[in-house]
């Protein structure tokens, strides 16, 4: 015989639907998203406001303001059933796309050699980083309805479907979303069942690729120079070993226990370039030191962790390969965004999900998760 | 399972994800932990510069005590350029400061401050000096409308004054903003960037003198700023500062009251002969000359005069390229080299010292070997005449006498009984002729002294300047009286009649007597940090046979029939008895070299001193002179002036 108040309470919940999707939030992948949010507001507020004495805050406000609608996004994609995305997915990757096209016409902005942006007042949008998540909607709708048979046709298709927003990026152009849009592409066709001839194949054909495409004049020198710096790192002549150099140097400066915050010299002296985004690990890891920076990527691995494990209890495979997108999505934005910072992979712009600055890739990153908690939360309906 | 099962797949997934992790974290521990040493060190070059304030330099005293060398403040006004970027009207800003110094007793001009400021090779995070030794009211005013003046900074610089003027310039040498040579030569291999480094580009250094020689000492620490600045090279803050340590002051042998007697002698006396005739018609040129007052007793430097002298202040202002040519030529002579350790010269007679030497220690004559002196001495086959000086005859000659006449037969005949061995050779290298001295001071000359194995040498090597190797017996003939196979420098001389006097002990001459903290009082025994002790380098062997007959000879000189009685009317010899000699260097179509080597008093020497005079005569008609106006001062005695050009004897 229970307790009173125990049998109460079991009483009371056998009362409602034991597969409420609220009963079954995941409070590990939420409490990294709210820490790591946290952690990536202070990073930014610390690599932008300058060496004092009167320190700029409009960058705080602005990310603050970013997680505020990143949050919003979030709730509002894990409380629709992620099955109605299933009918959407065409529409949303068909807006996106439109948005990738009129990027690249006159009404888009220019920034740094890119034009990636939708000037909106004191806002900048960049649909490449909304591109991610339909396309990771429209390649899992694909996937879950070809049920692991795919043939060459299907393989053309889901091609196609991945290389018309890759083109449209590389238009502007931005080799970094281009290599997330891969990362997920391959992730998702692997756990989609892809053959593994076929897998075989489009490694085979993606080396050969890269090793062309570095060596074609598609790529401006700029650009082979920031992907080829890690591996020749003592060629002065290169602009991006400099910055990979002050990068390791900021990190190196850290040490074990980091300088404290707003203490990195290195970071708030501006001597590592674009430390409030491409950068943003080198400002966390002066200032936070090994212990810091270890925690914040242990952090990072639960949370993928957790993604991963929902896509194995998914309901259903749709569930399981938008799990997967949005997996390889944070894992590859990682991977390649602090290896960068370490020296250890090419230079190429991509944010760190949740810590760099940014609006369109911070939202996206919230949105991504709440269709993540969405597959969770409905796992048993 | 099939290779395509979703569970599969997804555990694939996971270990290469995994994988990268796993990736990331060991970079992150060997950049910050393995690493992070090395790395962190080039992270605090790349954010730090360091500005460095020069320390004050050591003052210099003499022996007395007297600051000879001090520092005074020097304002120097300047435009932190980085500041005047941020300045609006930046050429009115200008303009008004030229018009402030211009109405305070600094004009300046407004292209001149903005050449200034265009200039390259000053530090880009050191304000650029703009006007320096302004009055006292320029900096009242700027700092009155501070305000109006943004940029605009001015600073408190140590700059050294003289308060004897010219006085031992020579000795003391003079600073001035560092070369590249010589910081290259002071700090071999230092990293230009580098935080321990101690010289900057425009730091001040010693360049020649006490001030080159003992600039480790006199040279303070630099005071070290370690300058934050962000990637645009702007500061930002002070990360460390250690202020400036000021050098160690230095107390030398030179009696400046002795050294400005010294140089006023010489001086007056060169200008008295400058375009007279001596004896045989030839126009003394009379350029330059040098004056030694040596401590006999432990090497010490109290005077070194040289002529033509120059103004260290000249050079503590910075000298300008057309100023610094003119003092390279004065009269035909330099007037930046020391003779008296650089100038090269027969040494004529006054060489006979070591002659006789050599003969009474090698058992060849003694005290009353004699032989007659008609005035010629002839020598080989077919047969080469050698006179004395104007033909003169002298007699029965004995050493002695030989000595006090100056008979240069009596020598031409030593000589040749020496011939064939290396005993005058040998006897000059124990008198410290033939190499440096050692002296404390650069640009030493060596002199030398041939053997017949140096002369064939010597001609091997450069047949052009000497195309005659053979050694003859005129060669050892003339050896014997200080001429033609040998060159020695004023000091080296001193040092010889040093040695003579003190009964044989070879001292390296020293300027510098000791090294005392910085701001130190002479007086303080504690103040003391190092004593540079007397320096023995040789000993010649004179026993009261050899000693004797010599010290007679040369205690004749400056009396009765002595060559430099002339020189020496009216000076108390009672009180204080002059041994020395004379000397008078034949030059090719230039009036002579005039010598004079000495040492007083007789019995108890306690000052050696020798005077070399280019194209000035005979012996003492120019240098005994000189000697005998030093003498005045060191004993005590009436001070005379310059005289006139006339003729002494001969020698």
């Amino acid at each position: 015989m229970l307790p009173q108040s125990i049998s109460s309470r079991a009483s009371k919940l056998s009362r409602r639907d034991p597969t409420a999707p609220l009963r079954h939030i995941d409070p590990v992948l939420i409490g990294c998203t709210v820490v790591l949010s946290i952690l990536g507001v202070i990073a930014v507020y610390s690599a932008t406001r300058g060496p004092g004495p009167d320190f700029s805050k409009s960058n705080l406000y602005k990310q603050s303001i970013f997680m505020i609608i990143g949050a919003a996004a979030m709730i509002l994609c894990s409380v629709v059933d992620y099955r109605k995305l299933h009918d959407w997915a065409w529409a949303f990757y068909g807006i996106t796309t439109a948005l990738l096209v009129l990027v690249v016409s006159p009404l888009g902005s220019e920034v740094n050699g890119a034009q990636s942006w939708f000037s909106l007042g004191p806002f900048q949008l960049q649909p490449a980083e909304f591109s991610k998540l339909s396309l990771i909607g429209v390649l899992a709708f694909l996937l879950s309805e070809f049920r692991g048979d795919i043939d060459i046709r299907r393989l053309i298709a889901l091609l196609a479907t991945a290389a018309l927003p890759m083109a449209l990026i590389m238009l502007q152009p931005d080799l970094g979303e281009t290599l997330i849009l891969v990362a997920i592409t391959m992730t998702i066709m692997l756990v989609g069942g892809l053959p593994t001839k076929y897998i075989a194949v489009l490694t085979i054909v993606g080396l050969i690729g890269v090793v062309g495409a570095l060596n074609s004049p598609l790529l401006a020198d700029y650009q082979r120079n920031r992907l080829t710096a890690f591996v020749n790192p003592s060629d002065t002549s290169n602009a991006s070993v400099y910055n990979i150099e002050q990068s390791q140097q900021a990190i190196a400066n850290g040490g074990i226990t980091g300088q404290g915050l707003f203490d990195g010299p290195q970071t708030k002296l501006g001597f590592v370039p674009e430390q409030e985004t491409d950068f943003i690990f080198t400002a966390v890891a002066e200032q936070f030191g090994f212990i810091g920076a270890s925690t914040m990527l242990l952090l990072y691995g639960l949370l993928c962790y957790r993604i991963w494990r929902i896509a194995q209890v998914a309901k259903d495979t749709f569930g399981t390969y938008l799990c997967a997108g949005v997996l390889a999505m944070f894992a590859f934005a990682a991977f390649e965004n602090v290896g960068m910072a370490m020296g250890i992979m090419p230079v190429t712009g991509i944010p760190l999900l949740l810590i760099s600055a940014g609006g369109s890739a911070t939202i996206t990153a919230l949105a991504g998760l709440g269709l993540v908690l969405n597959v969770y939360m409905r796992r048993f309906q | 399972m099939d290779s395509t099962s979703p569970r599969l797949r997804m555990n694939l997934l996971g270990v290469i994800i995994a994988a990268c992790f796993i990736a990331l974290f060991a970079r992150l521990w060997y950049l910050q932990v393995l690493e992070a040493s090395d790395l962190a060190v080039q992270a605090t070059a790349n954010r730090t510069r360091t500005v460095a304030t020069e320390a004050p330099r050591g003052r210099i005293f003499d022996s007395k005590g007297r600051v000879i060398v001090d520092n005074r403040t020097s304002l120097i006004v300047s435009i932190d350029r980085n500041e005047l970027k941020k300045v609006e009207d930046r050429d009115d800003l200008v303009a008004r400061l030229a018009d402030v110094l211009t109405t305070n007793g600094a004009p300046i001009k407004i292209s001149t401050i903005e050449r200034r400021l265009s200039d390259k090779g000053s530090d880009q995070l050191q304000a650029v000096p703009i006007a320096t030794d302004v009055t006292e009211e320029v900096i009242h005013r700027l700092s009155e409308y501070a305000e109006d003046f943004p940029s605009v900074t001015y600073e408190r610089k140590t700059v050294r004054v003289y308060p004897y003027g010219t006085a031992a310039s020579n000795v003391l040498g003079y600073t001035g903003r560092i070369t590249a040579e010589i910081l290259k030569k002071i700090e071999p291999g230092t990293d230009p960037d580098g935080v321990e480094k101690t010289y900057q580009p425009d730091s001040t250094v010693g360049m020649a003198g006490i001030e080159s020689t003992y600039e480790k000492e006199l040279r303070g620490t630099p005071g070290i700023e370690l300058v934050q600045v962000d990637y645009r090279n702007r500061p930002v803050g002070t990360e460390s500062y250690q202020p400036p340590k000021s050098g160690n002051d230095i107390q030398l042998h030179i009696d400046i009251e002795v050294q400005i007697r010294a140089e006023q002698a010489l001086v007056e006396r060169l200008d008295v002969l400058r375009g007279t005739a001596q004896r045989d018609g030839t126009i003394r040129g009379a350029p330059a000359g040098s004056v030694v007052v040596l401590d006999p007793q432990d090497g010490g430097v109290v005077a070194l005069a040289s002529a033509p002298s120059y103004d260290p202040q000249e050079f503590a202002a910075g000298i300008t390229q057309e100023r610094y040519n003119q003092l390279q030529d004065v009269n035909g002579a330099s007037a930046l080299i020391d003779r008296s350790i650089t100038g090269q010269y027969a040494p004529g007679s006054t060489f006979k010292l070591v002659t006789a030497a050599a003969a009474l220690s090698n058992g060849l004559i003694d005290g009353n070997s004699s032989i007659y002196d008609d005035g010629v001495y002839r020598v080989g086959n077919p047969v080469q005449e050698f006179t004395n000086a104007g033909k003169e005859k002298y007699g029965n000659v004995n050493v002695v006498r030989g000595l006090t006449v100056s008979s240069d037969v009596y020598f031409y005949w030593l000589g040749d009984r020496m011939d064939g061995t290396t005993l005058i050779q040998d006897a000059a290298t124990a008198f410290g002729f033939d190499k440096r001295t050692g002296i404390d001071l650069p640009n030493e000359s060596a002199g030398y002294v041939l053997t017949k194995a140096e002369k064939k040498a010597l001609s091997n090597k450069y047949p052009d300047a000497y195309p005659n190797g053979e050694w003859y017996t005129g060669d050892n003939v003339q050896l014997a009286i200080g001429q033609n196979v040998i060159v020695v420098t004023p000091l080296q001389l001193a040092r010889a009649y040093a040695a003579f006097a003190n009964g044989g002990t070879v001292y390296q001459p020293h300027v510098v007597w000791k090294i005392l903290r910085p701001n130190s009082s002479t007086t303080d025994p504690s103040d003391v940090l190092r004593v540079i002790e007397p320096l023995v380098t040789g000993t010649v062997t004179l026993p009261p046979d050899v000693r004797s007959p010599i010290a007679s000879g040369l205690g004749g000189v400056t009396s009765g029939s002595g060559t430099a009685a002339s020189a020496f009317v009216g000076f108390d010899q009672q009180a204080f008895p002059i041994v020395g000699k004379t000397g008078t260097a034949q030059v090719d179509g230039r009036a002579d070299t005039s010598l004079f080597a000495s040492y007083g008093p007789a019995l108890s020497p306690r000052w050696v001193v020798t005077a070399v005079m280019e194209e000035s005569g005979f012996g003492a008609e120019a240098s005994g002179e000189v000697t005998r106006r030093v003498y005045e001062v060191l004993a005590n005695q009436a001070l005379t002036g310059a005289g006139t050009a006339t003729n002494g004897s001969m020698d």
